[in-house]
């Protein structure tokens, strides 16, 4: 049997393993990605779509910047229609306690240097958002965020990165991984593959690939919950969160609102499918309604879920293997991945090309629980 | 102190749910009610008899003999099932049904929940899309519906056009000239070729001679009457940009066009797939009657332990067969819980299945005599709409394909076709042939989408409110042996005995 060459083997064809292979292959790498399923089948394909730089912890708020000066040109760069639309992202706040969150976390972004983050008054939330309801008393803005579509963008990267070169193999599941001399040794079911870098961005599953480099981690996955309505006429169009109530939802232009939260249904990994909670759903949807009365004869056309990677402290893993030499991670992003997808591709390839990022990666680390009791 | 802990009680589930009242869901639970089961049945019409019996004991029509007698003796299975002591909550539409057996739906305004121990799937059938170009177009309507605003409002509508193949299409047309109703024609797809292959099932078919007998005599009402009868047409397009101007075919390459503002379509029934699909039960393509069906086993029971199929949902098999397996499945469902032994059931069931088996012959030839035309289902003109609530054109889909939407989930993303209300209903099986056939594989490889829950559209404030229900007779049957264990106990017995 032959075994298929390439300098870097990315294993996962979510987002951020295509932005791998796009960014590899404009580098003139050669590059192959190894996908169990097919490309975008899970959290890449079916998320919120979410575009979001506001309300991010502070150790990403560099990577999601620049993701987000990415994301203004990505359309052009790729050469592709990803969705993107920047429609701005606001927060709500419901209570006095919710403003003064706000208040605090301002006066914490300014001390460091942040400010696109920018707070609204009562009036100001009326003025973006004609239908909240009345008991909303403010909220922070942050006007680059948006959405795009997430099947589409994931399919960019992966048509763009092709179209350079790399190579997409899909229906390969990982067996084993071994390490022989400097070469990485990746068996799928029929198939063999050698490369002198490993890339694990194997989302929901990279656990279990990190296990066979040599990197014990304590990542755990869900379903984070979404639904869809029916179209209906045109009310929101900022992509609008809570600050301390489960909500978040957009209005696509064609009149369609995604409505997600966080809310987590019942996730069956190794059957590769999810249950739904149909009880959390519920209190989605009455959240949905106090927030914005008009909702509440909006039709549920869909509702899902997909397969997502967390971490404890809900931060990813990005970065080298602490045990494995040209081994790298990039997962358990927590349901907030997405957005950093254009610029974990550049991460991961200045990290393979260069040996460096030019972002403190420290927080993300693999071995960071090592030693640590959870 | 163990002592205290009270056991739990199964008294605020039902023993069996059913989904749907026509004949498999009524026979089922009329079956089940009798051996002292707890059962539900929802049904989303106001009265129960499903699409074949609707409104049998309350039809609109002054003389309802017109509709046939095959219809009115619909009113004794109904009388039957209003006599049983199942609970039947109608004009409800189930949109969640869980292999847990949970199942949810809308009532009042609310989100109703109620759990089950066994679920019985009785769905039914749709009729097969006719994707041709125009098809969408406003005065453009399924035989179905014009069966359906028959027998609920007594609606008709003169001088349309019939087009297609199978029996309802005829049934709908006789039912309109008893009445008086002009018809403006009947454009008859089967192919000729369809009566020769036909001919290798006809002694199966003898096997059930009064459908056949049926079927020859609704052809001959239509003779009979000046309706103009076009047969062996092919090539059908619906003519108009805004509106349904007029049907064009053709017959043995030369062109004919009729000018109606109403054509009816039909070409035949596939079952209900959007419940057993979104349950995650195991399906399999039939190239006999060319549709997805869920695997069953002769007493119905599917791939999924709680969860039964019967009547059409499971397959066509037509009215009669569907209330045989009703009772079939109910049976086994009572094995299930305990209630019968399996000897029972072998007993009683006995007539059932023989009779199912017999009519498995004549079902062969209906499906060979009335097999759509490749054409009418696998639409190759590139402004065919495929899916009607997303508006996506055969083109639309040849470009999703080209970038990599290969089997019909990946399609969807792509293209959005199949994300509508109706759930893929209407383009489902477009969908899985039109890619068989880019792929040159067989439909089987290709699937079918995967479906989720809502089945139907549920309003966010349905949702937000969320209550259960429970039976109303809480039968108290902790002492009379009902609980899983005593089913253990029973085949112990059994194999003892």
């Amino acid at each position: 049997m032959t075994t298929h060459k390439s300098e870097v083997l990315v294993i996962g064809g979510g987002i951020q393993g295509s932005s791998t292979a796009y960014h590899l292959a404009k580098r003139g790498v050669s590059v192959r990605v190894l996908e169990k399923d097919t490309v975008s089948r899970h959290a890449s394909g079916v998320n919120a779509g979410g575009v979001r730089l506001l309300g991010r912890n502070l150790a990403e708020v560099e990577l999601s910047k620049t993701a987000m000066e990415r994301w203004q040109q990505l359309d052009d760069e790729l050469d592709a229609d990803t969705g993107f639309r920047a429609r701005s992202l606001i927060n709500i706040a419901a209570d006095e306690t919710d403003m003064e969150t706000l208040r605090s976390r301002e006066q914490q972004m300014h001390e460091l240097g942040y400010f696109h983050e920018v707070m609204l008054d009562q009036h100001e939330l009326r003025e973006r958002l004609p239908h909240v309801a009345q008991h909303c008393i403010g909220g922070v803005v942050s006007e680059q965020d948006g959405y795009a579509i997430p099947f589409h963008s994931t399919q960019a990267f992966r048509i763009a990165a092709e179209r350079i070169g790399a190579i997409f193999c899909e229906g390969e599941q990982v067996q084993s991984i071994r390490k022989v001399g400097d070469s990485w040794l990746v068996a799928t079911e029929t198939q063999k593959y050698q490369a002198e870098h490993l890339v694990n961005c194997a989302g929901a599953w990279a656990d279990l690939i990190s296990v066979m480099i040599g990197d014990n981690v304590p990542m755990s996955y869900s379903a984070p919950m979404l639904m869809i309505t029916a179209r209906m006429p045109h009310f929101a169009t900022p992509v609008v969160g809570a600050v301390s109530r489960p909500l978040s939802f957009k209005q696509f232009e064609n009149g369609t609102v995604l409505i997600g939260g966080g809310a987590k249904g019942f996730a069956d990994r190794a059957n590769n499918t999810t249950r739904l909670d149909y009880s959390l759903l519920a209190s989605g949807a009455h959240h949905a309604i106090e927030f914005f009365p008009i909702m509440k004869t909006a039709c549920i056309n869909r509702m899902w879920s997909g397969l997502e990677a967390y971490m404890p402290d809900n931060l990813p893993v990005i970065g080298k293997s602490i045990r494995a030499d040209k081994a790298y991670h990039a997962f358990a992003f927590s349901a907030h991945g997405f957005q950093l997808g254009p610029v974990i591709g550049e991460v991961l390839a200045d990290l393979i090309t260069e040996g460096e990022s030019r972002f403190d990666l420290e927080p993300f680390r693999v071995n960071r629980y090592e030693r640590k009791v959870l | 102190m163990i002592n205290n802990i009270e056991t739990p009680s199964i008294n605020n589930s039902y023993d069996i749910a059913i989904i749907g009242a026509g004949p498999a869901g009524m026979s089922a639970a009329i079956t089940a009610t009798k051996a002292g089961a707890r059962v539900v049945v929802l049904d989303d019409k106001p009265r129960s008899g499903g699409q074949i019996y609707r409104n049998v004991d309350a039809s609109p029509l002054a003389k309802p003999t017109v509709l046939g007698a095959d219809y009115l003796k619909g009113s004794e299975i109904t009388a039957a099932f209003k006599r049983c002591s199942a609970e039947h909550i109608s004009s409800v539409n189930v949109w969640h049904a869980g292999d847990n057996g949970e199942l949810l739906f809308s009532l009042e305004g609310e989100t109703q929940r109620l759990t089950a121990r066994q679920i019985i799937v009785a769905t039914g059938a749709m009729e097969r899309p006719f994707p041709i170009p125009g098809w969408h177009l406003p005065g453009v309507m399924s035989a179905g519906s014009a069966q359906v605003m028959l027998k609920s409002d007594g609606l008709v509508r003169d001088g349309a056009v019939f087009a297609g193949t199978g029996p309802l299409l005829y049934l709908i047309v006789a039912q309109y000239l008893r009445l008086g109703v002009k018809v403006k024609a009947l454009v008859d797809t089967t192919p000729k070729q369809n009566y020769l292959s036909s001919m290798s099932e006809i002694t199966g078919a003898m096997s059930a001679p009064r459908m056949l007998i049926k079927g020859l005599g609704l052809m001959n009402e239509i003779r009979k009457s000046d309706t103009k009868v076009y047969r062996f047409a092919e090539g059908l397009e619906i003519q108009g940009e805004e509106a349904c101007k007029g049907l064009s075919f053709s017959i043995s390459g030369s062109k004919h066009e009729i000018v109606t503002e109403h054509v009816f379509l039909h070409q035949g029934v596939i079952p209900n797939l959007n419940m057993t699909q979104a349950l995650g039960l195991k399906h399999t393509w039939c190239e006999q009657q060319l549709c997805w069906t869920p695997e069953t086993d002769n007493w119905g029971q599917s791939s999924q332990g709680v969860i039964a199929v019967a009547g059409d949902s499971s397959g066509i098999v037509g009215a009669e067969s569907a209330a045989a397996m009703g009772r079939i499945c109910a049976l086994r469902q009572l094995v299930n819980i305990g209630l019968i032994t399996e000897q029972q059931a072998d007993h009683e069931a006995a007539d059932d299945l023989r009779f199912m088996r017999k009519q498995q012959h004549f079902r062969r030839f209906i499906d060979r005599l009335y097999r759509p035309l490749d054409q009418h289902r696998k639409p190759t003109n590139d402004q065919t709409v495929v899916c009607r609530c997303e508006e996506r054109t055969v083109k639309d889909l040849k470009q999703g394909f080209a970038l990599g939407g290969r089997e019909p989930n990946q399609l969807k993303s792509q293209t959005r076709c199949g994300m509508g209300p109706c759930q893929g209903r209407m383009c489902g099986h477009t969908v899985s042939e039109l890619l068989a056939e880019w792929r040159n594989e067989p439909v089987a490889d290709v699937g079918y989408y995967r479906l989720r829950s809502p089945m139907r559209l549920v309003t966010l404030q349905e949702l937000s409110r969320f209550t259960n229900l429970t039976p109303v007779s809480t039968v108290d049957r902790a002492s009379s042996g009902t609980s899983d264990s005593d089913v253990e106990a029973n085949k112990e017995q059994e194999l003892a005995q």
